[in-house]
Parts: structure tokens; C-alpha cells; sequence
């Protein structure tokens, strides 16, 4: 094993610049142990980046760093002082704030609302507040007007407000939770820009990220963590993200194979027409939505969040009763068929927010394994469900997809956001579909089972899989992708060939910045 | 945690109704019966099951207990009593009676309707206990009935409130509205009428069975009672039970008439409401309650009906504080004539 | 194996006796502070009971397992149906109408009454439903109101319908005929309800619905996450009304066993509250068919013993109804607390067995 760390014991202790001391932190949950003996400095002024596989533990870290679990064994120490953190409102009491990767803004208030909301103590709720926004927005670039709706605003700028937020509250230890997942390669270079103004103001920045290029770009140090322990801490200008994949994984990884067009010219899902209103009212959601995906083709749609994406598929997935427009699959009208009978006529479904939408957070994996698939071999026995067949298969599922968990009675809710995710692309794979409609399929999973996952899809597109992929990962759309169309203001707005387009030319369409007749 | 939350929540709602209808305890305290001129305890052992309220209500339930208390101190009875919980199972009653039964206490006495069929059913499993039940018409070789005319003692106080009205219109507000107390609103009209075929009378009920909080509930009494003095009314008769107390605020805030029912209430009501209680409606359940016993002590016990009415004296309108001295004459008049029949007063 | 096994149950036990001791103990500090003679109160309500007292708090309990597991339905579909107590007296006056007047002869009269009852419980109940699903106005608020609302109704086509006996204050419907009554079964040499038979049968097609079915499966899933049922395809608005629907068919059973057992009529004296006692019984016996059965039976056991506390102690009853909201009460908590102590628990186990060293180093901390 390679191991280039900087030994964390020789600095001395208490060494001012340490912003964050982790020694020997360990948690266990039923059946895994999360964290064990994890060490950890974080110095002031530095970007942190922290690595690892799925279910490494890196949540749970940083869980137990907010205050929100408590840690078995080990000790935190913030500025050289030991310290308890038992809730999150202790954690903010000693300067540590963390970002969830799911935002929690409300729509309706405007900036200034959301960022008072739960410190009226603070500036107050009103001029104070506002004059204090200004001043953090302009102190760290971070371009934010506090009487603009959120509703109105984009990921990017939700995002700056969840940063926002939390330095409102007086933190200078900021804690990101995979916050590139849902950016556009701008954003994610608008985003970076502004963690170093935060870093050049003395702050200690800790992020967590599958994406490691990103890594390598931004952050100062990295730790890699592997089955809950710390593997190494390393510079970031001293390795590779190839070094850095095989420090998580402990091993080589495949390196993916380009794959010759399976595209056909048999039509499988054909879309014409398809609009949504708004129902307060504003512009549609969907607004004239024609596209057509073949046997063995995958269309991919790149966008910003919120352009009509979710839309999109749940209209395809007849979740939106208001849509109007010929949805037709295997040449047959589906416009007015429910949910249930899609899915039972080969619409495999990966959503876009697994536990709202993916899960039952309470229910066993195999219970997972039936849900959206509870009229279907091998989940049922005529009126019945069938506990033995839908077992068996959950524990193929758990073994092919790599699912890492104690066992199939395990509750969902128990596994780590990327283990959820291979749960839920296992399961709709493996009822055969003819149309995959996969939004973020790889969103939160790390770099070894994204591989896997994309093996899996282009198996089954060999096989005459169409899919719809919604993508946030660029790198994901034009890699998977056999066409991929834009997404902008609930319009398709222009096609492109992942043949020879660049993320950035991509990432400039999904904004609006070029014309429309630049593209291909 | 949210879903615990909100099992907490449901879980609090539930603890909140039941610990409601256990704050509703009442200690039955003999201690009236141990006073000093009272005769020396026998071997006579009396049971008495009270409907719901019980002991305390100011109301029917009271009134058999003052019956039974009389008996404990004049005749040397041992009592024991036992009262009825809101919505409770039919099987409630009859354990109530047997378990009277079974502790030697006999006879026993059953306080209101409710207890019909059990007391149909305990008498005939207890052939050699004697039963009293008050307001009910069960019948059974052991069973005595102890039945009021209320249609007619409630004609006397519609009589008298349409009399003393000057607007013309008149209320009454009833407790539960049940068929007991439809009668004494069915008397009550009745005799308004015959004093002053013009007369309006308002009615209202504070609730419906099987919610029978109307019998012990001042505020909605008064509410009710307020709402008819603002349309106009100047005399309420209420047969609400405890929700009298709430007529009777109203009525002194008003500065209207009130009229009780059950006992004398110008004697048993709040002091500072006296004033405003014009007459009550006189139903003597302990006068009942005490012929009774006291057929027990001399061995001569009527069972069957025993009717109580304005000719025996059950029933009747009181004169305490002398406000309807000026119409006694004709109130008087009205009770001869329902005695002797040529007024039949209709109890529904 | 069988070791965690042993430890699984014994911690699912755990939490009711916590509830149970705390429900004693704070029961007990009430008749202390009141002055009453607590030990004497505990040795009558803890003696074992009576023959006639067994048959009635087995038939007690019949009554009590319908309503909670009424409202046990609701609560695995995330619905609080407050309604029972309305649903049920609505449809056993229905049931108790129809069965008077007789249209068919003997048994089949009670199969259609039956369905009568379970008829109108499932339509009060849907009322609800309906309301929920096409103006989203919560179940809670509509139930309470539909209680209240039945409370009129009822009042209203009793008198409407009712015979009365001469002389007798109470009004009920026509009684049933003889040979629509549902026989007793012989038990301790009494008679307890035939219809403890339908409460059993109830209790079976519950839990093999429920937990077996895949109607069962899309009811618990819409009932853990709406938007995830949605998206597997489930009609969730069909399901919460189905639900209600369900739910109020089984609250019509409710007031049955008395119907048919008891009373042979529906009248001002009719039982009330039952669907108040369903909702702490189906939490204290979270929602499952043998759960509901213990907690019916236990309250059951409770209002029966209390009884002749009044005639022997005089202590009201009432003091039982404390200990039955102290035990709903604290059985919420207990489970949680027993769950985390229980994650503890396996959390050492899996410590202990992952990691050796792990082991030796919380033991020298
Ligand atoms: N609440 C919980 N209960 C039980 N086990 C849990 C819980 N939370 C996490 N775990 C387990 O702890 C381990 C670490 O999970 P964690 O969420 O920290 O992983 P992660 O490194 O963030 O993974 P990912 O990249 O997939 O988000 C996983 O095996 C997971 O199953
Ligand atoms: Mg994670």
C-alpha cells in the first residue's frame, strides 16, 4: 500500500493552524461498523477533501462532526480544544456548519427569510439581517440578494445560500456533503471559486466528493477513507486520481471500455407534443416536447435543475394527470394509462430522489426489492406476496449491483446514499424493461460502482435496452449517451452528438448562453 | 423521529380523553347519614346505584341519595352507594347490581333509566332481593317503580312563567334530550299555553345521547339561556340538571327570571342567583326514594308502579322567596283541575 | 442464532412491561395522593377474577379488538381515523334497524344486518375518505366532525324509528327477533358473544391482508411514503380511500357483538366511546393482530376488575381509566427507549465481533 500521508501525530498537538483534530473516531451500526479508528486534521485555510467508496463512512464522519450522531470511541478536538458536540445547534455553537447534499430552503420565502429562519437571534429579522447578507454575500463572492425568492433562483444560487447560511451562523469549519452532484460544470467552477475565497479568508473547508478530478482540482489535502478507517491523508498536488481511485478501492480499477452504436432502427418510446402547465399559473413546465428512443439507444437529456427534467419523466411515468401531448411506447398509446400500467409494460423507473421517490426508508432491502414491482414475477404469488422468491432475488441483486449491507432484512434507511442507489438500479434492471428512464442513475455513487453501473446499462442497451438518462454528470451523458438533447425552460432547445461536443460547449447550451443556431 | 412524533401526538390525544374521564372522581361519603339525632344502625343493609353524575350533581342523582340518607339516619339503614360512568357497557350496570347483591345489600335501589334492562335482568336472577328503579317502568315480581308525573308539575311552572312574562315569550332548556325530559318540556308548553294561548316558547337541548354532558355543563346552560333572553324571553325553565347553574347566572345577569326543577333550588342554588329563580319544579325523588325504605322496614313493600304526581305530592312547584304569590291562586286552580282530570296534561 | 433471537423477544416485551410498571407505579402515586387504600385497589383489580367476570371481559375484549383494529387499518395506511367511535354507532344502529325489522328469516337476517352494518361504517368512513382525497381536508378534523355528526343522525332516526315501551324512558329500535340473535358459547359456565368468532376471523384476514397480501403491500407503502408509492405505480388517493372504506366496515362490527349478544336492540343506552378505547388499544398493541388482542384483553381486564371498586373500597373505577391512559402513554415511549437500548445493544455485539482490538480498547477506556 502506498502510503504517502503526512503522519497526523507529528504536527504537535494543539498546533494553531489545526482548525479540526479527529483521533480515533469510531461508530458502529447494527451489522457494520461505519467509522473505526478514523484520525484526521484539517488545517485552517485549507480545502479538505475527503474520498472513499460507498458506505466508506465518510457521511457518518461527517455526521458525527455536526453533532448529529455520536461517535463510540475517539475524540474531536476544534482550535486545539477538546469539545462534545451532541447536537447540531452545538456544533454551530462552536463555529462548524455543514451543507447537506438535499437542500433545505424553503421555496415560498425569500433569502432573507430562509437565512434568519431558526437565528432571529442573531442580526434580527430585519435591516440588520439584510445589511449582514450583503456584507458575507460580498466579503466571499457569493453574489446573493436577500429579498429574491428562491423559489426563482437555480441550484447554484440555492446552494450559495445553504453556504450562506451557515456562515451567517458564525462558522469557520464548512462542512459540503457531495455538493457538485447537482452542478453544471460552470456552477461547479462558480462553486469552487467561492470555497477558495473561503479558504483565503482563513476558513477550513471539508468537502466530500465521488468526482475526483474535482478534488484534485480545488482541495489542498485529501484523505482517503476505506471501510471506515483512514487510509491515508495526502496532498492534493502530490497524486493522480487513478492513485487516488486505487488508495479508495485498495485496488485497480477497470478502466471502461468505449462501446461500438447498438442503435436500431425500432421505435420504442416516441413522445410528440408533450406540454404541462404550471399550476400557479407561471410558464409551462413542459412546453412542446417531442422526442423518440429506439431499441439499443440512449437518449440522454443534460440540463440544469429545475428546467423541467423531473417533469419530463414523471409525465413519461403518467405521475402528472395534467400533461397533454401522445406518449407512445412499442407503438402502442400509453397518454392515459396509470403509473402501475407503464411499469408493467416495460418501463423500468430510476428517480431522481431515491428517498422520496426510490424507497421506503423503513422497510426491509427485500421489501424494496417488491416496491414498483408488486404486480411481477418473481415478487408475487398470485394475490400473494411471495416472501421466498422476492428474498431470493434481492439477495441476486445485493451480490450483482454490490450492494453493501449487513443483509436483505436490513432496513433501506441504514445503507450509504451510494449502496441505496445500486439497490434501486439493480432493482429496475432486473425486471427486464424495454425503456430504462434513469434520472442521475449514478448520482452519489463512487467511482468503482459507476463503472459497474455503466457496464450494466450498456449490457442491457446490447441487448435493445432504450433508456432516457437525465444526467447532471456530464462526463456520465456524453460517455453512456448515443444523442443527447437540451433541456432549457421545459423546451428541448438542441441536440447534440456526444461524439464530438465538449461539457463545456454543453454545459453553455443548458444555460441559454449560446444561440440556438450554434448548435449542432 | 417524525414518526415517533406523531405517535407521541396520538398517543397524548388518547392518554388526554381517557385521564379527562378519570379527573371525574367523586368520594360517596355517608357522612350525612351519621349524624347526631340518627337511630342506631340496623341490620337493614341498603345498595343504591346512581346514573351518571352521581353524588353531587345538584340534581336527580342528589335527590335520591338525600332520600337515601334520610332512610340511613331515620331508620338505622346501612347504605352503600356506587354511580354509573359515561358510556359504559350494558354489562356495567348489571355487575353494579349483582356485586350489590353479592356484598348482602339488599334491597337495592337503581337511580334512572338507564338501568331498565339490567334491573329486569339482576331482579329476576335475584328473586329474594327487592329492587327500586326510579324513572322506569320495568316490570318484575321484586321490581317497585318509582314513577313522576314531571308533565305536571312542569304545567304549573309553564303556567306560572307565562303569567309572570311580559314579553310573551318564555324558554326552556332542556339537559339531554332524551324522552324524560321531552316530558317535562311537553307539561311546560302545556301550561303556558293554558295560561296564555299567545304565549312563544323557545326550547333548546345542550346535547344528544350518547353525549350527555348537558347535564353538567354551567357554561353551555348559560350560553343557551343568555341567547334566549336576547331574543326576548324574560322566564327560563331549565331541566338540565348541573347546567342549571348556568340558567340561573344568565338569568341574574339578565335580570330575568329563572325556574329550577327537581328540588327547591331557590334554597340550594348559589346564593348570589337565588334572587332570579322565580319557582322551581318539585319532583321529590327522596320522598320517593324514602317511601321506599321505609315500606322496607315495616315489611310493606309495593312493588309495581308507584306513581308520583300532584295528587301524592311527588311532583309540585315551590313558593320560597315568594315571587309567585301574587298568581298562587290560579296556579292552585290548575293542580285541582289536573287532579281531579279535567286537565289532562300530555307528556309528549 | 438463537441467542439474538432470544435477546429480540425479550426486548419486544420489554416495552410493554416498561409501560405497564410505569402505568402501575404513577397509578399508584394517584390513590396515595388521593388517600385511598392503593394496595387494596391493586389486589381487587390484580385478583384473579371471577368466573362471571372473565366471560365479561372476554366479551369486553371481542368489542374492543373490532374497534382497534379499525383504527389499526388507518394507522398502517398513515390515516388517523378519530371516526371509529361514529362509524361504529351509526352502523350498529343501522345494523340494529335492519335486523328489526326483520326482512329475512333467522340467520340470514344477521348475515344481512351484518352487511348492513359493515355498509354504513364503511360509507360514514368514506365520507372522510372522500373529502381527503378530492379537497385534502385531513381525516382527523373530518372524523371528529362525522362523530358529531352521527351523534345527531342517530338521534334523529331513533326517534324516527324507535319503539317505546310504556312507561319506559327508553327509546330503541325494534328488538331483534329471536331467532336473529347470535348464539353464546358456553365459557366458566356462562355464555361469552358467538360473534368472538367473526372478531377472530377479523383479526386473521387482517394480518394476512395486511402483511401478506400485495393489496397489503401497497396499503403499507403508501402508508411509509407517499410520494415513493406514487412513484411504484400505487394510486394512493384509490388507497387512502380504500383504506377508509376498510377501516369503517370494520368499525361497523364494532357495536355488533353487543347487538347480537346483548343488548338485541339499539338504544339511548347503546355503549359509547369504543372507538376512542380502539385507538389507545391498536397504539398499544402497534397495529398487530395479536398485539391488539393482548392490549384489548388488558383493558378489558382493567374496566372489569375495577368494577366493584366503588362497592368495596369506594374508589371510583375511574382510577382505572388513568392507568389505561398512563399505560398509552408511556407504551410509545417505551418503545422507543427499548429500541435504542436495543441498538446499543448490536451495536456492541457487532463491535465485539468486526473487531477484536476494537473490544480491548472500550474495555481499557
Ligand atoms: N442510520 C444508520 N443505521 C445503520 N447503518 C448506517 C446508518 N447510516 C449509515 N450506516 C452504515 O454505515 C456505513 C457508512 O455509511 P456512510 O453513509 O457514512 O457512507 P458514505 O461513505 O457516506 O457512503 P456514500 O458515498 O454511499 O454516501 C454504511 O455501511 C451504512 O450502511
Ligand atoms: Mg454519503
Amino acid at each position: 500500500m502506498s502510503n504517502t500521508s503526512t503522519d497526523p501525530g507529528a504536527s504537535a498537538t494543539g498546533a494553531p493552524d489545526v482548525a479540526v483534530r479527529l483521533r480515533g473516531i469510531g461508530k458502529t451500526f447494527p451489522g457494520v461498523v461505519a467509522n473505526h479508528d478514523v484520525d484526521i486534521d484539517v488545517r485552517r485555510g485549507t480545502i479538505h477533501a475527503i474520498v472513499g467508496e460507498n458506505g466508506a463512512g465518510k457521511s457518518t464522519l461527517m455526521k458525527i462532526l455536526y453533532g448529529v450522531q455520536k461517535p463510540d470511541s475517539g475524540t474531536i478536538e476544534l482550535d486545539g480544544q477538546p469539545v462534545v458536540l451532541s447536537s447540531p445547534s452545538d456544533a454551530i455553537g462552536h463555529g462548524v456548519g455543514m451543507v447537506f447534499q438535499h437542500f433545505m430552503l424553503a421555496d415560498n420565502l425569500t433569502v432573507l427569510e430562509n437565512v434568519v429562519l431558526g437565528a432571529e437571534k442573531l442580526h434580527g429579522i430585519g435591516d440588520g439581517a439584510r445589511t449582514k447578507i450583503r456584507e458575507i454575500s460580498a466579503a466571499y463572492g457569493l453574489g446573493i440578494e436577500p429579498d429574491d425568492l428562491v423559489a426563482d433562483l437555480g441550484v447554484g444560487a440555492r446552494q450559495r445560500i445553504e453556504i450562506l447560511k451557515v456562515l451567517y451562523r458564525g462558522a469557520r469549519i464548512i462542512i459540503l456533503d457531495e455538493p457538485t452532484a447537482v452542478l453544471v460544470p460552470q456552477e461547479v467552477d462558480e462553486l469552487f471559486d467561492n470555497l477558495r475565497e473561503l479558504k483565503a479568508e482563513g476558513l477550513a473547508v471539508i468537502f466530500i466528493s465521488h468526482k475526483l478530478d474535482e478534488v484534485l482540482s480545488v482541495a489542498d489535502e485529501v484523505t482517503v477513507i476505506r471501510r471506515g478507517a483512514t487510509v491515508s491523508t495526502v496532498p492534493a498536488d502530490s497524486v493522480t486520481s487513478r492513485q487516488l481511485a486505487e488508495l479508495m478501492v485498495g485496488s485497480e480499477l477497470p478502466s471502461p471500455s468505449t462501446e461500438l452504436s447498438t442503435v436500431t432502427d425500432v421505435e420504442v418510446l416516441e413522445v410528440v407534443d408533450l406540454h404541462l402547465p404550471d399550476a400557479r399559473g407561471g410558464r409551462p413546465l413542459l412546453d412542446g416536447i417531442s422526442l423518440r428512443i429506439h431499441r439499443g439507444e440512449i437518449l440522454g437529456i443534460a440540463g440544469v435543475e429545475g428546467n423541467g427534467q423531473a417533469e419530463l419523466v414523471e409525465a413519461i411515468m403518467g405521475m402528472r394527470p395534467d400533461a397533454t401531448g401522445r406518449i407512445e411506447l412499442n407503438d402502442g398509446d400509453i397518454a392515459g394509462w396509470s403509473t402501475r400500467e407503464r411499469r408493467e409494460a416495460g418501463i423500468g423507473y430510476i428517480p431522481e430522489d431515491r428517498h422520496r421517490q426510490g424507497l421506503l426508508l423503513d422497510a426491509p432491502l427485500w421489501e424494496n426489492r417488491v416496491l414498483g414491482h408488486q404486480t411481477r414475477e418473481p415478487n408475487i404469488a398470485g394475490p400473494f406476496i411471495d416472501r421466498r422468491g422476492a428474498r431470493d432475488d434481492t439477495e441476486r441483486i445485493v451480490r450483482e449491483y454490490d450492494v453493501r449491507s449487513p443483509g436483505i432484512d436490513t432496513l433501506a434507511r441504514a445503507l450509504s446514499g451510494g449502496n441505496q442507489q445500486k439497490l434501486i438500479v439493480g432493482r429496475e434492471m432486473s425486471s427486464e424493461p424495454s425503456l430504462l428512464i434513469a434520472a442521475h442513475p449514478t448520482r452519489g455513487v463512487d467511482v468503482g460502482a459507476q463503472a459497474a453501473i455503466w457496464d450494466h446499462i450498456k449490457r442491457a442497451r446490447r441487448d435493445g435496452l432504450a433508456v432516457l438518462l437525465i444526467s447532471a454528470d456530464l462526463d456520465e451523458l456524453i460517455g453512456l449517451s448515443d444523442t443527447i438533447a437540451v433541456l432549457l425552460r421545459g423546451r428541448l432547445v438542441g441536440t447534440f452528438d456526444p461524439g464530438d461536443v465538449t461539457p463545456q460547449q454543453l454545459g453553455s447550451a443548458m444555460t441559454g448562453a449560446t444561440d440556438e443556431e450554434e448548435t449542432a | 423521529m417524525r414518526r415517533l412524533n406523531k405517535l407521541t401526538a396520538a398517543a397524548a390525544v388518547t392518554a388526554l380523553v381517557f385521564a379527562g374521564a378519570g379527573c371525574s372522581k367523586k368520594s360517596s361519603d355517608d357522612e350525612s347519614a351519621a349524624g347526631e339525632d340518627c337511630v342506631e344502625k340496623g341490620d337493614v343493609k341498603v345498595g343504591m346505584a346512581f346514573d351518571v353524575g352521581g353524588r353531587g350533581d345538584q340534581s336527580f342523582n342528589d335527590s335520591a341519595a338525600k332520600g337515601l340518607d334520610k332512610a340511613a339516619c331515620e331508620l338505622g339503614f346501612e347504605v352503600k352507594d356506587a354511580e354509573a360512568q359515561d358510556g359504559e357497557p350494558e354489562s356495567a350496570r348489571e355487575e353494579r347490581l349483582q356485586q350489590l347483591v353479592d356484598a348482602g345489600y339488599n334491597p337495592v335501589v337503581a337511580v334512572g333509566f338507564a338501568y331498565s334492562a339490567s334491573v329486569g335482568k339482576i331482579a329476576k336472577a335475584n328473586p329474594d332481593v327487592n329492587f327500586a328503579i326510579v324513572d322506569d317502568a320495568v316490570e318484575g315480581e321484586n321490581i317497585s317503580n318509582l314513577l313522576f308525573a314531571e308533565e305536571q308539575g312542569s304545567f304549573l311552572v309553564g303556567a306560572a312563567a307565562a303569567l309572570k312574562s311580559e314579553t310573551g315569550t318564555i324558554g326552556f332548556v332542556g339537559g339531554v334530550d332524551t324522552e324524560l325530559i321531552k316530558k317535562f318540556e311537553a307539561g311546560y308548553k302545556a301550561g303556558a299555553k293554558a295560561a296564555d294561548p299567545k304565549v312563544k316558547v323557545q326550547s333548546v337541548y345542550l346535547s344528544t345521547p350518547p353525549d350527555f354532558s348537558g347535564f353538567g355543563d354551567p357554561a353551555k346552560g348559560n350560553t343557551a339561556a343568555t341567547g334566549m333572553f336576547e331574543k326576548d324571553a324574560d322566564v327560563v325553565y331549565h331541566a338540565a340538571g348541573g347546567s342549571g347553574g348556568g340558567v340561573f347566572q344568565a338569568a341574574t345577569d339578565a335580570k330575568k327570571w329563572a325556574i329550577g326543577v327537581d328540588s327547591d333550588q331557590a334554597k340550594t342554588a348559589d346564593e348570589s342567583v337565588r334572587d332570579s329563580i322565580l319557582t322551581s319544579m318539585t319532583k321529590n325523588i327522596d320522598v320517593a326514594v324514602y317511601d321506599f325504605l321505609k315500606g322496607v322496614e315495616g315489611d310493606d313493600i309495593k312493588t309495581g308502579p308507584q306513581v308520583y304526581d300532584l295528587k301524592s305530592d311527588g311532583v309540585g312547584y315551590s313558593t320560597t322567596g315568594g315571587h309567585v304569590d301574587d298568581i298562587k291562586d290560579k296556579l292552585d286552580e290548575y293542580k285541582q283541575q289536573i287532579i281531579d282530570g279535567t286537565i289532562t296534561v300530555p307528556s309528549k | 442464532m438463537t441467542g439474538s433471537r432470544m435477546t429480540r423477544i425479550a426486548l419486544a416485551l420489554a416495552a410493554p412491561a416498561l409501560a405497564l410498571v410505569t402505568a402501575f407505579l404513577i397509578t399508584s402515586l394517584v390513590l396515595i395522593l388521593a388517600g385511598d387504600d392503593w394496595l387494596g385497589v391493586w389486589s381487587q383489580i390484580l385478583s384473579w377474577p371471577t368466573n362471571r367476570t372473565m366471560v365479561n371481559i372476554v366479551n369486553s375484549a371481542t368489542v374492543y379488538y373490532l374497534s382497534a383494529v379499525a383504527v389499526a387499518i388507518g394507522f398502517r395506511m398513515n390515516l388517523f381515523n378519530i371516526g371509529v367511535d361514529g362509524q361504529y354507532r351509526i352502523a350498529s344502529f343501522a345494523a340494529a334497524w335492519v335486523a328489526g325489522e326483520a326482512l329475512l328469516p333467522g340467520p340470514l337476517n344477521i348475515v344481512l344486518a351484518l352487511l348492513a352494518g359493515m355498509f354504513v361504517g364503511a360509507m360514514w368512513a368514506g365520507i372522510a375518505g372522500l373529502l381527503r382525497v378530492t379537497r385534502g381536508v385531513s381525516e382527523v378534523i373530518s372524523t371528529i366532525m362525522l362523530n358529531a355528526i352521527a351523534t345527531a343522525v342517530v338521534a334523529y332516526l331513533l326517534r324516527k324509528v324507535a319503539v317505546r315501551e310504556e312507561g319506559s324512558n327508553i327509546i330503541s329500535t325494534k328488538p331483534l327477533p329471536e331467532g336473529s340473535r347470535i348464539p353464546g358459547i358456553p365459557f366458566l359456565g356462562g355464555e361469552i358473544y358467538g360473534f368472538v368468532v367473526i372478531a377472530v376471523i377479523v383479526g386473521i384476514a387482517y394480518w394476512v391482508l395486511l402483511n401478506r397480501s400485495r393489496f397489503g403491500f401497497d396499503l403499507r407503502a403508501a402508508g411509509q411514503s407517499e410520494s415513493a408509492a406514487v412513484a411504484s405505480g400505487i394510486n394512493v388517493k384509490k388507497m387512502m380511500l380504500v383504506t377508509m372504506l376498510m377501516s369503517g366496515a370494520i368499525a361497523g362490527l364494532v357495536g355488533l357483538p353487543l347487538l347480537f349478544g346483548q343488548a338485541y336492540a339499539y338504544g339511548s343506552t347503546f355503549q359509547s366511546g369504543l372507538g376512542f378505547a380502539g385507538i389507545a388499544i391498536a397504539l398499544l398493541g402497534r397495529n398487530h393482530p395479536i398485539g391488539i388482542a393482548i392490549g384489548a384483553l388488558l383493558f378489558a381486564w382493567l374496566d372489569q376488575q375495577s368494577n366493584p371498586l366503588q362497592i368495596l373500597l369506594d374508589v371510583s373505577p375511574d382510577i382505572v381509566k388513568v392507568t389505561q391512559g398512563v399505560i398509552v402513554l408511556t407504551v410509545v415511549i417505551a418503545y422507543e427507549v427499548v429500541r435504542r437500548y436495543g441498538v446499543r445493544l448490536e451495536q456492541r455485539h457487532v463491535a465485539a465481533a468486526l473487531d477484536p482490538q476494537f473490544q480491548q480498547k472500550e474495555v481499557s477506556a
